[in-house]
């Protein structure tokens, strides 16, 4: 298997005898085994040259690179080696058509909002009384097959999204002042940790995509906008639930993170490196964790499913398998 | 390449001993650099870490240019899975393997 290194210190990063080492200030060194890595993660201040980036771009390796804040501001993504001019053209096809756009957008949010539910429902049982929310969210989710465009299905969404956050206070053990979700920049813990994971989330939805053919840039549910890649949003609203809230609910039940991993600067709210380590460290061992698969039959990863994804996008778009989003099963 | 990154997995430690000869540096240096790109550097001649089949047949490829019949020996030690290897430290402990940093 391959793993995703996550680098936190600064200094150098260099190619060295064909594998690239991450040199701390005090001399001390990683050598990162470049066959055997699907991605890189730079948290600290980091230097790197052309011969770095022609190498990664070589091993066709994704760099995602963080600020001082935590804050996601980008990828290095390597030239696209799997292409195929058809599956763009159907890309596009069902992007333009919006009727057809609508049926993988809603396919999106199907799936979000049934994982969603599912998280309620493992915390409904723990005691947490959240079944009028959990009514009201599946009352939304009928509606969700009504919605004839994509603005009233993002309203939808919204208002999903707005009872579930309400439902955060009474999962979470510790005392926190979660009210709605803020970004831009987070206020409180809970809209940190949010920013945080999701960000990560994403980038790993980028790591998958860019092994498979299709068109980062081409998205359903989210507006294909400028200078993202919004494709990687539509299918991290899937795995949010399975991911990051859950994460974010767990570090945080467990005390694992409290309010002293935090710091305030002027107008930000954002996470100290330990408390970023310990959240990474919960998040590698999440997508690494396996579950069987249902129809493939063995183990899977969480990461893997990220693919799965991908390739049943590919399959809905070049006509050969109706999309379905992923829904837990277990 | 980048097919064969992901996928199927176990866990293999390879250790190697090569003949210091006229030249057995050259060829220690080029299978140290080798085995870098696929394995972590645990000890002096010793890697470890998580590899598919295929690219440890890849890696025996590019070994086998350089590993000297009858001189040079790099030996193996396979498990399914790295939790099914017990690993125990005797002396100073070190987190190499980490892929945090």
């Amino acid at each position: 298997m391959s793993e995703s290194f996550y680098l936190f210190s600064d200094g150098e990063l260099k190619r060295k005898d064909n594998v690239l080492r991450m040199t701390a200030p005090d001399g001390n060194f990683k050598d990162i085994k470049v066959n055997m890595t699907r991605d890189i993660y730079l948290f600290g201040e980091v230097s790197l040259n052309t011969k770095t980036l022609n190498y990664a771009g070589q091993l066709s390796l994704p760099i995602h690179i963080f600020n001082y804040y935590g804050f996601y501001t980008g990828s290095f993504y390597p030239k696209e080696t799997n292409v195929s001019g058809n599956l763009l053209v159907e890309q596009v096809n069902h992007y333009t058509n919006e009727e057809q756009r609508l049926i993988i957008a809603k396919e999106f949010i199907e799936a979000a909002s049934y994982n969603i539910l599912r998280n309620l429902r493992y915390y409904n049982e723990r005691e947490r009384d959240l079944e009028s929310s959990i009514s009201e969210i599946k009352g939304l989710r009928n509606e969700i097959k009504r919605t004839s465009d994509i603005h009233s299905l993002m309203g939808v969404e919204g208002s999903i999204r707005k009872v579930y956050y309400n439902c955060w206070t009474s999962i979470i053990n510790q005392e926190v002042d979660f009210e709605k979700r803020v970004k831009r920049p987070p206020d409180n813990m809970v809209n940190t940790l949010i920013s945080f994971v999701n960000s990560l989330v994403y980038t790993s939805c980028l790591t998958e995509i860019y092994v498979t053919q299709l068109n980062p840039t081409i998205s359903y549910l989210h507006s294909p906008g400028e200078r993202r890649f919004s494709l990687s949003l539509d299918i991290s609203e899937i795995f949010k639930p399975l991911i990051s809230d859950r994460i974010i609910f767990s570090v945080l039940n467990r005390n694992m993170i409290t309010e002293k991993d935090f710091e305030r600067d002027s107008n930000y709210y954002y996470l100290k490196d330990g408390g970023r380590k310990k959240v990474l460290k919960e998040y590698d061992e999440c997508l690494n964790r396996t579950i069987k698969h249902k129809e493939l039959g063995r183990n899977v990863s969480y990461r893997h499913l990220i693919r799965l994804e991908c390739y049943k996008l590919i399959k809905h778009l070049i006509g050969d398998k109706k999309y379905e989003g992923f829904k837990i099963w277990w | 390449m980048k097919g064969l990154k992901f996928g199927g997995d176990m866990y293999v430690v390879l250790i190697y001993d090569i003949e210091v000869d006229d030249n057995g540096a050259k060829a220690s240096r080029n299978i140290f650099k080798i085995c870098k790109k696929y394995l972590t550097h645990v000890q002096k001649s010793v890697f470890e870490g998580d590899i598919t089949p295929a690219l440890l047949q890849q890696l025996k490829l590019e070994l086998n240019k350089h590993i000297r019949e009858n001189r040079d020996s790099v030996i193996i030690f396979k498990s399914r899975e790295e939790r099914w290897m017990q690993k125990e430290f005797w002396g100073k402990e070190d987190d190499k393997t980490s892929n945090f940093f």
